[in-house]
């Protein structure tokens, strides 16, 4: 278990290098690679509250650093809290 | 293999909201659920989340980031599996606009339940053994790929025939999976070491 803690702290703290490394090869994922081959365009209706794991008038690379550490304890309560709930509702 | 907003037709995200939630829910009712999984879904799910992030860059300016669809199937089954990646997938889309609103179905049926489901069934069928693993992350990823082709496919706001998605994605997560497999067979090398 504490393994699993430590390997998610050095992600999120790894997080801004890959964001750096990623742009100089220029990021793209598969399947946005695969819209532009095809010449299709996506169409935003919601941005998020931290769009594209950035924090608005942060450095980019401290927001990717924010964005990763509130996304992983938010996606730790979320998942944890269901199965807590699960659990409690069996009972 | 995120859908943003605007790849697929009204009905067929509505239909694959349907479809998810129905699997979710069945998940949450199959799965067994003692005390130590509170925090060990808790811990695959911000580990999944927090690999996502790290896109690894690929010459020829593409670049690849963990799934761990079939991560969690071997380290939670299958059922508490799903639950951890739609949580993934969930915060993903609310929080930093990562995969569109109304594809949030589509993405959840496509990398939390057949992802999910595939890449068990094959670690299952290779006796739970490190080739099994490496096959759960390769194919389960391929396999979520062809479903995200077949649904942009036949999404007629595409505008492209599945002849023409259903191939493209799943030839291009085919190769990638193979990176996917790789570190999938590795991790779970290492768990079941410790465990």
């Amino acid at each position: 278990m504490k393994a699993g803690y430590i390997a998610i702290i050095i992600m999120i703290l790894l997080a801004p290098v890959f964001a750096y490394l990623a742009e100089l090869v220029g990021y793209a994922e598969p399947l946005e690679n695969v819209a532009e081959m095809l010449n299709v365009e996506e169409k935003p209706i919601y941005s998020g509250i931290l769009p594209d794991y950035t924090v608005e008038g942060v450095n980019p690379y401290i927001g990717t650093l924010i964005s990763g550490a509130v996304g992983a304890l938010l996606t730790f309560l979320l998942a944890g809290g269901v199965i807590k709930l699960a659990r409690k509702s069996r009972k | 293999m995120h859908i943003p907003d605007g790849y697929l037709d009204l009905h067929i995200a509505v239909l694959l909201y349907i479809a998810a939630f129905l699997a979710l829910a069945y998940s949450l009712r199959k799965a067994v659920i003692d005390e130590s999984m509170v925090p060990k879904v808790g811990i695959v799910a911000a580990g999944i989340f927090a690999a996502q992030m790290l896109n690894w860059p690929i010459p020829f300016g593409t670049s690849a980031h963990f799934v761990g669809g079939a991560l969690s199937a071997i380290v939670l089954k299958p059922y508490l599996g799903s639950i951890a990646m739609a949580s993934v997938l969930l915060i993903q889309a609310l929080i930093f606009g990562d995969g569109g609103i109304t594809t949030l179905g589509a993405n959840i049926w496509n990398m939390a339940i057949v992802n999910v489901f595939v890449a068990y069934a094959l670690f299952k069928i290779f006796k739970k053994s490190i080739i099994g693993a490496f096959l759960a992350g390769w194919l389960g990823i391929t396999a979520a790929a062809v479903f995200a082709g077949i649904e942009i496919g036949l999404s007629s706001s595409f505008g492209y025939s599945i002849n023409v998605t259903v191939p493209v994605m799943g030839i291009w997560h085919a190769v990638l999976g193979i990176i996917e497999g790789i570190i999938t067979a590795l991790a779970y090398a290492y768990i079941r070491r410790g465990a």
